[in-house]
């Protein structure tokens, strides 16, 4: 009996405590409207010897979306707002959850990747790591797991395909300008319909 | 020989009735009433492989109804499509629901596909082919390395320039979004997921459609409390809503005119017997025209039965003549009564007879079957007065002093000195009035001004119109070919020539099977330019290479790529692996000809697209307009026909009555109709095909009025009739007036207008009608 009601205030602590983290984490966040650096991505494709690996800038504003902007190996430029994706071979659908999320992790706002994911998080005295399990049975098809992981700053993002494929993002250099440059503002307007 | 034989005559009578007793039991075990709008319609007039078509693209479209559930995230959306599907899919009325995308035919569609997949190229990927194969190959990296291409990058194993990924992406060129299994669309800060229904059948009975009704009506108050909102569009649904306020109409406007005319005769005649014999011979009439039309015609329209029973009710008036004729006279008979009114009424069913069989040369399936019912209806009500009612009214003694009929009589004396001593105004004015009127007269032919829609469906057609482009438009392309290779050459003409017409925004999208299926000379076509480019084994070993893919893969990839090159995917197997939508745009092939549909949506500018059938083997298919235009052109012929069958009268009134006498009866109704036609254009009533019946029956009733009064004045040597035909034709009016002109309080365009029309003509003809025979010299004395 006594075991029983342990268990009991030990899952409602367990479950209190993942939105606790999402509150957590957020506020050890640094808010922004505008949030730039610089990011690495290395996409490990099982049937390839090696990963794809490409680097360049990301531009996140609250209200417009992100700017990918990949520098090397080859330059294009992303623009993802909340459901538009363009690219520079036009424009294209956006799958929709990836449309919250990406932004969302970008932003920040870790109350809304709540609405897609179930989320559990360990907390360390100066970094974090947050573990999203898709709760759309489809996405989870496709994909195994998410983690976030930062201290006041998101630095990495790894996402697991349930195939064995792993992307690994990682972000540095990251700064909160108060105003976009002009060719931010530029990319941003082609958004905008 | 006895003329005169009222028993043996109400004996045959009640054989008959007998005889429509026992069909109406045959009758009413079938499934008898007719609803669907499309019904009205007449086949398409053109060659029947078009008529096809259309029968094909609107069965397509016309038994699905969309609904669209939102709220605040997909989730929830989706479950609230859910609940909604739940309750649909109880009431039994679909005979498919779809929320969840079958994943599984996704898949397999790929894996039945991708054994084709070096003979298989979509337009674009083609053109980037032969223009510039190095930028594909840019493209590609982009999207590699790009932080979205995850299922791309998935399927780069075995495909490795991502030319298959291209090519089934272009088979759905919308890209729905699929969220927890069902597509979601988002919508500013709500998520509305999409549920779609199809009927089993395009004609709904009125029971279902009111069900349907009913139940989209609680599932959005449902939803609404839930938190969310449900939008929902379809034929379906606009149906149920026209029959639902056709029905409501119909019972409403039937009760005040009931109530009016009972009132009215009750206070004429203070006894209940002519208004019971006025309900019986109506009733006959409806009960012979609803067995004997279903003897010849499998189901009735129920707009048939609103438009045919109005006409039926004129048999009232002969049953008022009839009675009236019995209020002037001392000595009074049936027999008497009878002699006196049959030549007027025999006239009256003449002319309503000529009228009917000129509807029923008319091509609408839905005038004929008016036609038919409208006229066995009028022949059984006149019947019954001819034959039962001396019977009936053998002990019918009439006080002779009634105050309707002193009124009557007061009113047929002064009325016509009035208008006779003010004669050049109100001629003057009279003629300004038409003048004014039938010059403002506009035609509207537009068939879609005959549904009528509350703004609540229609808006939530425009909305969904607007998130989800995938209603298809109505109009479409019919491309047609000698043999396979003709037909796909001229299907490529016409998508290349709309192509440029997407990028100028005039249409958002089209589709046609060859946009999805390359034929065998294109799939040959096609695998000698990736042979000659992106597959030459120097440049796809760099590439490969480059990527980091093993040596074997890269060899294994040639030798597939080698393989194949004598493959060709035949359009059977492609239309096995195709979704029924595109499925159902093939129309097939046979001993003249192959043919498909090309469908467009979210058309912008219908300007350029009629001038696409100059193509070879394209015809542009407007079922629309080109109903519009039929409706127009039997506008026009009906028109004919009415001038006609006047004519007709006034040639057969002028043979009984002479020329000076001919045309002065004939004027009453020729005034009567071209008042109702003025009054249409300065009130900017609709003006279509369907006044036109209103007219057809405003002639019927101003030539009996006029006939009526003509007779009076004839026998106005032995008895004056003048008071009595004045009461008759008072009532007449008033009656139809009652029943027919409120028709006008309408909210159905059609027969609002149906209604003014008649209200003003009648009126007319009751004022017009007092000026036969009257004597100006007679009545100064």
């Amino acid at each position: 009996m006594k075991t029983l009601s342990t268990l009991i205030l030990w899952l409602f602590a367990a479950a209190t405590q993942a939105v606790d983290a999402l509150a957590a984490i957020k506020s050890r966040l640094v808010p922004a409207a505008i949030v730039q650096g610089h990011f690495r991505q290395e996409k490990q494709l099982k049937f390839l010897s090696k990963p794809l690996v490409s680097e360049g800038e990301f531009t996140f504003q609250q209200q417009r979306g992100v700017i990918w902007k990949t520098v090397s190996p080859v330059e294009s430029v992303l623009l993802i707002g909340e459901n538009r994706l363009i690219t520079s071979q036009g424009e294209q659908a956006l799958p929709a959850s990836f449309g919250r999320v990406f932004p969302a992790m970008l932003g920040g706002d870790l109350a809304e990747l709540g609405a897609d994911f179930s989320t559990s998080a360990e907390m360390q005295p100066d970094s974090w790591r947050l573990t999203l399990l898709p709760k759309d049975p489809l996405l989870g098809k496709a994909i195994a797991a998410i983690y976030l992981a930062g201290d006041s700053e998101l630095r990495s993002v790894e996402i697991r395909e349930t195939g064995g494929n792993v992307s690994r993002i990682g972000f540095d250099q990251i700064s909160r300008p108060a105003q976009l440059s002009p060719q931010q503002a530029a990319e941003f307007a082609r958004l905008s319909p | 020989m006895r003329v005169y034989r009222p028993k043996l005559y109400a004996a045959l009578w009640l054989l008959g009735m007998l005889a429509l007793a026992w069909l109406t039991l045959q009758n009413l075990r079938r499934d008898w009433l007719e609803t669907g709008f499309l019904a009205l319609l007449p086949q398409a007039e053109q060659r029947p492989e078009v008529a096809n078509a259309i029968e094909r693209h609107n069965q397509a479209v016309n038994r699905k109804v969309v609904w669209l559930a939102g709220a605040a995230n997909a989730g929830q959306a989706v479950t609230l499509a859910e609940t909604v599907k739940t309750r649909l899919a109880a009431s039994g009325l679909f005979a498919e629901l779809t929320l969840q995308i079958p994943q599984q035919q996704y898949r397999q569609s790929y894996q039945q596909l991708f054994s084709y997949r070096y003979q298989l190229l979509d337009a674009k990927t083609r053109q980037a082919l032969q223009h510039d194969p190095e930028r594909l190959l840019r493209d590609n990296l982009e999207t590699l390395y790009s932080p979205l291409g995850q299922l791309q990058a998935a399927n780069l194993e075995h495909d490795p320039l991502l030319l298959f990924s291209r090519y089934f992406a272009a088979q759905n060129p919308l890209q729905l979004n699929i969220e927890h299994g069902a597509v979601v669309v988002p919508d500013g800060q709500m998520v509305r997921a999409l549920l779609v229904g199809e009927l089993p059948d395009r004609d709904l009975k009125l029971d279902k459609l009111e069900l349907l009704l009913s139940l989209n009506q609680s599932l959005q108050n449902q939803v609404r409390q839930q938190g969310g909102e449900l939008l929902a569009t379809g034929l379906p649904l606009f149906t149920a809503y026209g029959a639902h306020l056709a029905q409501h109409e119909i019972s409403t406007i039937g009760i005040g005119s009931t109530l009016g005319v009972v009132a009215l005769l009750s206070l004429t005649f203070r006894s209940p017997r002519p208004l019971l014999l006025c309900c019986l011979a109506v009733a006959v009439g409806l009960l012979a025209a609803w067995n004997l039309s279903l003897l010849l015609v499998p189901k009735l329209h129920i707009m048939t039965l609103v438009f045919g029973s109005s006409l039926i009710g004129v048999v009232v008036d002969y049953a008022l003549h009839f009675f009236c004729d019995g209020l002037g006279l001392p000595h009074w008979t049936p027999r008497r009564g009878l002699t006196y009114v049959l030549p007027g009424i025999a006239f009256g069913l003449l002319t309503s007879l000529l009228g009917y069989a000129g509807l029923g040369f008319s091509p609408f399936p839905g005038l004929r079957e008016m036609a038919l019912f409208s006229a066995l209806g009028l022949v059984a009500s006149w019947l019954t007065v001819v034959m039962l009612f001396p019977f009936l009214l053998a002990r019918f003694r009439p006080q002779h002093q009634f105050g309707m009929l002193s009124l009557a009589g007061y009113w047929q004396r002064s009325w016509p000195e009035r208008l006779h001593r003010y004669r050049r105004y109100l001629c003057a004015g009279f003629a300004l009035l038409l003048v004014g009127g039938l010059s403002q007269l506009r035609a509207q032919d537009d068939v879609r001004l005959l549904q009528t829609a509350p703004t609540e469906i229609t808006a939530a057609d425009a909305e969904i119109r607007r998130l989800l482009p995938i209603g298809r438009d109505n109009q479409f392309f019919l491309v047609s070919g000698a043999d396979l290779a003709d037909w796909y050459r001229n299907e490529r003409g016409l998508l290349d020539a709309l192509a440029p017409l997407t990028a100028q925004a005039k249409l958002k999208q089209f589709d046609g099977v060859s946009s999805h299926w390359p034929d065998p000379t294109q799939q040959r076509a096609d695998y000698q330019l990736l042979k000659t480019g992106v597959y030459r084994p120097d440049l796809l070993q760099r590439y490969m290479l480059n990527l980091g893919f093993e040596q074997t893969a890269i060899d294994s990839e040639l030798q597939n790529f080698a393989a194949a090159e004598s493959k060709t995917l035949s359009l059977d197997d492609w239309l096995a692996s195709a979704n029924p939508n595109l499925r159902q745009q093939w129309l097939g092939c046979n001993a003249e000809a192959c043919r498909s549909i090309v469908v467009l949506a979210g058309i912008a500018d219908l300007a350029p697209l009629p001038a696409l059938a100059a193509l070879p083997g394209v015809v542009w298919v407007d079922h629309v307009s080109q109903l519009s235009d039929l409706f127009q052109r039997y506008r026009q012929r009906v028109t004919v026909l009415l001038v006609g069958v006047c004519s007709l009268i006034m040639g057969i009134l002028i043979y009984r009555l002479g020329w000076r006498d001919g045309v002065h009866v004939m004027s009453v109704p020729l005034l009567a109709m071209l008042t109702a036609l003025a009054t249409l254009g300065w009130f900017g009533e609709l003006f279509t095909l369907f006044n036109l019946f209103a007219l057809l029956l405003v002639l019927e009733v101003a030539v009996d009025y006029a006939v009526f009064f003509h007779m009076a004045a004839a026998s106005a040597g032995t008895v004056d009739k003048r008071d009595t035909t004045t009461l008759a034709v008072a009532l007449s009016a008033f009656t139809t007036l009652l029943g027919y002109g409120l028709l006008a309080s309408s909210s159905t365009a059609i027969v609002h207008a149906f209604g003014v029309t008649l209200a003003a003509g009648v009126g007319s003809a009751f004022l017009l009608a007092p000026l036969i025979g009257f004597n100006a010299n007679k009545s100064k004395q």
